[in-house]
């Protein structure tokens, strides 16, 4: 049922993670390649201040119900601005496009959005007025190819997104 | 004796119960709950190292049994109150009771016995690790046998300060909390004390008050809520039973300000804005409404001047970075604020830096001080800034003594009329991309400097950048950075060092002698009557140095992480001691551009050490 009803939405361009609970459909706003190739340059680029998995470290969580909350109110537009002028930290907007919009890429799908058939673009990404909201950890894996390296405790916990991989950092 | 029995002994002389509750949630075997005791030098510390398990194992039935026990001569005295009295005369206190020692700011204690002729002997005495690893930028304070230190995130540790006992340990509920907007790593730099309460300003800006011997909440306010612009991070301020603070929050469009509260009770007593409202002082320094989100955070304690009655506080970067957005000269922020303690109403201002666009925040600590310059006496203030110029400022007037760069500064440009000008060659645009020095990390970032009444010289600790920097895309939104530029961090072309200990003669503003280091030095500094200045270099030593001349007469073993804490020194049962935080960290390995990849292999992690003569 559930597979059937996320397929339907998937072919239309759109996921219905966490439809059964009446929520919006989530749009998959970019490919599941740049998100791969998004996850090499953040844990090359980010992942020494905000963790190997996006738990938060010297800078704050790129992950979960707090980082993409109601509450912050952010728009995809909003972070992908923010983080390809301002981020890396010690170097910021050093990045290519292409590199940033990977990142922001893998950030969604770490976010729980999902991938699609249609590639993100800067142009795309510092325009889409899509709320930034944490959508559950669907597609919170390791892209193949790249070690998950959770501690034991923690991995399979996939159902409790904010106790995935968290650790003191 | 078998282990235990001895454990046991010592336990029941216990006069602090150490709360089980509060050293739990750590892997056995962990040293938080000090694995590394000395227990009446009967077991050496390497001894007692090799059975830590067992003891931490140990620990717990004991503290269950043990927890209400009575006192120990060590800590019979109790814990002895901090009064206004004390607090005013802080300076010469056994203790460590405040951020920078004294209300003078100037972080210089009266201690002779570890002194030029026998500092080449301190070793360890105890040490303390933490686990987080995170940076470490707390002051040990210290009253009584009692010791507070202060940890990324907010935990807040009580210790024994002659056997590095746990006394008890307060972690700050963060449930919900993003640690957002926190620019510059998620340090504390500190407590402040008062009756029998200790003070903590926190990331999610809270103030609490703890019982100091128990380690209970008496009270806690939130100022703000978390992660839409504010947090704090500084050491709050006791002043005629208030307790004061400042807000971060100048690189998020936060509009900052300074607060008074009941150190009783908590209530809110003044609120200062730091960035001026039409129809006040300064409003007119504005564009229509930007004071709403200029920044001008208050993120250093300030220091007092009893003989005028003034509390004076260092303001922060305007919100956002990039000049051109906010025509004006935007007070308060990179100014000098000079208060009536009562009120929060400003007496005068000095602004270090007028409309700056470099990030040039002027809350490094106001240090009073007398000095003779050409001949004149003057009450003063020196004052080493971001912007790489050290200012002698006169404390009862406000007006400009003298300025001295001491590193390059080419953004300030210099002084007229006793007022800094700028280059405004050198002011980024959109289109433009400059060149200057400092970089926005500071000729001095807030590292503070200490200042030495025998030797009239202050020690301040030196960072030598410069920077790109260019004008960018900005909006604003609660919770994200507000700055319009990329920059950054390089090398001073003309300088060998990322770092430097620098003595300065405060008569001349001239520099007296001068420590180059590799890489950055990022510590504050303490000195004594012993003759010495006390600082931490980032590959993790305590150097100890010739006041006067600038020799090296000690240097610690290498410590387990790089320094980035001040010192403090205090005396216990006729005995002197010094405390250090290593715990690399702050915001050079995030922000410092070129110097990221020289810091990135400093081992992390926190370490008190305590020193003591041999
Ligand atoms: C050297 C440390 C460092 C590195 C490397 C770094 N960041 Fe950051 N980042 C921070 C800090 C500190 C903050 C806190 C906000 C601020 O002051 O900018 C932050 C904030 C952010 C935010 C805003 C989060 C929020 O909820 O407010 C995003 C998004 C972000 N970074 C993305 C990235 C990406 C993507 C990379 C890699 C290209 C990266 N960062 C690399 C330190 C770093």
């Amino acid at each position: 049922m559930r597979l059937r009803r996320a397929l339907l939405a998937l072919s239309l361009g759109f996921a219905a993670l966490g439809s059964q609970r009446g929520e919006a459909a989530v749009p998959a706003l970019y490919t599941a390649a740049q998100a791969h190739t998004g996850h090499a340059t953040y844990e090359q680029k980010c992942a020494m201040c905000h963790g190997k998995h996006e738990q938060g470290m010297v800078g704050p969580a790129l992950k979960g119900p707090i980082f993409a909350s109601k509450k912050a109110n952010y728009k995809v537009e909003d972070i992908y601005l923010f983080m390809s002028v301002n981020m890396p930290a010690y170097a910021p907007g050093s990045l290519t496009p292409k590199q940033y919009v990977d990142i922001m890429a893998f950030l969604l799908r770490q976010n729980g959005f999902p991938a699609g058939q249609s590639a993100l673009t800067s142009k795309l990404a510092s325009s889409s007025t899509v709320p930034l909201l944490y959508h559950g950890p669907k597609a919170v894996q390791a892209s193949p190819g790249v070690a998950a390296t959770c501690p034991p405790a923690a991995t399979g916990s996939v159902s409790n997104p904010s106790s995935h991989c968290k650790q003191s950092p | 004796m078998t282990m235990f029995a001895r454990l046991l002994r010592n336990a029941s002389a216990w006069h602090v119960p150490c709360r089980i509750v509060a050293c739990d949630g750590l892997p056995v075997g962990y040293r938080t709950c000090r694995a590394r005791q000395q227990y009446s030098g009967e077991y050496s510390t390497m001894k007692v190292n090799q059975t830590k398990h067992r003891l931490s194992r140990l620990w717990l039935g004991v503290s269950l049994a043990v927890a209400l026990a009575p006192a120990t001569a060590a800590l019979a005295a109790g814990y002895p109150q901090v009064t206004n009295a004390r607090l005013a005369a802080a300076q010469n206190d056994n203790g460590w009771l405040m951020f920078r020692r004294d209300y003078a700011g100037r972080s210089y204690a009266p201690f002779k016995q570890i002194n030029t002729a026998n500092v080449n002997t301190l070793h360890e005495v105890w040490s303390y690790q933490s686990h987080l690893k995170q940076g470490y930028e707390s002051t040990p304070i210290v009253n009584g046998q009692y010791m507070f230190i202060t940890t990324p995130k907010d935990h807040l540790i009580a210790l024994n300060a002659v056997t590095g006992k746990v006394l008890w340990k307060y972690v700050k509920p963060m449930k919900g909390v993003g640690f957002k907007t926190v620019c510059c790593d998620v340090v504390n730099r500190g407590v402040a004390l008062y009756g029998d309460n200790v003070y903590m300003a926190t990331l999610d800006n809270y103030v609490v008050a703890l019982n100091a011997m128990t380690g209970k909440v008496v009270w806690q306010r939130e100022l703000k809520p978390a992660d839409v612009g504010y947090a704090m991070t500084l050491a709050p301020m006791i002043l005629k039973g208030m307790v004061i603070v400042g807000e971060s929050g100048g690189e998020y469009g936060a509009r900052d300000f300074i607060q008074a509260l009941d150190a009783k009770t908590g209530a809110l007593l003044w609120r200062r804005w730091t960035t001026a409202a039409p129809g006040h002082l300064g409003g007119n320094t504005w564009p229509k409404g930007m004071y709403k989100h200029g920044g001008g955070s208050a993120w250093l304690t300030g220091t007092y001047d009893a003989s005028t009655n003034t509390l004076f506080w260092g303001v922060g970067n305007p919100s956002p970075w990039l000049a051109k957005l906010r025509p004006g000269l935007n007070l308060f922020t990179d100014s000098l604020l000079a208060l009536d303690p009562s009120t929060g109403k400003i007496k005068w201002y000095y602004q270090y830096t007028p409309h700056d666009s470099w990030d040039y925040d002027g809350v490094n600590t106001p240090v009073l001080t007398s000095l003779s310059y050409h001949g004149k006496e003057y009450k003063a203030i020196v004052h080493a800034d971001r912007n790489g110029w050290f200012y002698a400022i006169n404390r009862v007037n406000g007006k400009l003594i003298y300025a001295e760069p001491f590193t390059r500064a080419t953004s300030v440009e210099g002084f007229k009329d006793g007022l800094p000008y700028t280059n405004n060659a050198l002011r980024p645009t959109m289109t433009k991309q400059i060149f200057t020095c400092p970089s926005f990390l500071g000729g001095k970032n807030w590292w503070p400097i200490s200042v030495d009444p025998q030797t009239h010289m202050a020690y301040v600790p030196t960072m030598h950048t410069c920077m790109t920097m260019k004008g960018a895309p900005t909006f604003y939104h609660a919770g994200l950075p507000y700055l319009g530029e990329s920059f950054e961090v390089v090398h001073d072309p003309a300088d060998h060092s990322w770092g430097a200990l620098q003595a300065i003669n405060v008569d001349t503003g001239r520099q007296a002698w001068n420590h180059d280091s590799a890489l950055p030095w990022d510590a504050g500094a303490m000195s004594t009557a012993g003759g010495l200045v006390f600082s931490g270099s980032a590959r993790g030593h305590l150097y100890a140095f010739d006041a006067q001349t600038g020799k090296i007469l000690w240097r610690s073993p290498k410590l387990s992480s790089g320094i980035i804490a001040p010192p403090s020194t205090f005396m216990v049962n006729g005995k002197q001691y010094v405390a250090i935080l290593a715990g690399w960290g702050g915001g050079t390995p995030i922000w410092g551009g070129k110097m990221v990849p020289v810091v990135k292999s400093i081992p992390r992690g926190g370490h008190l050490y305590v020193f003591a003569l041999r």
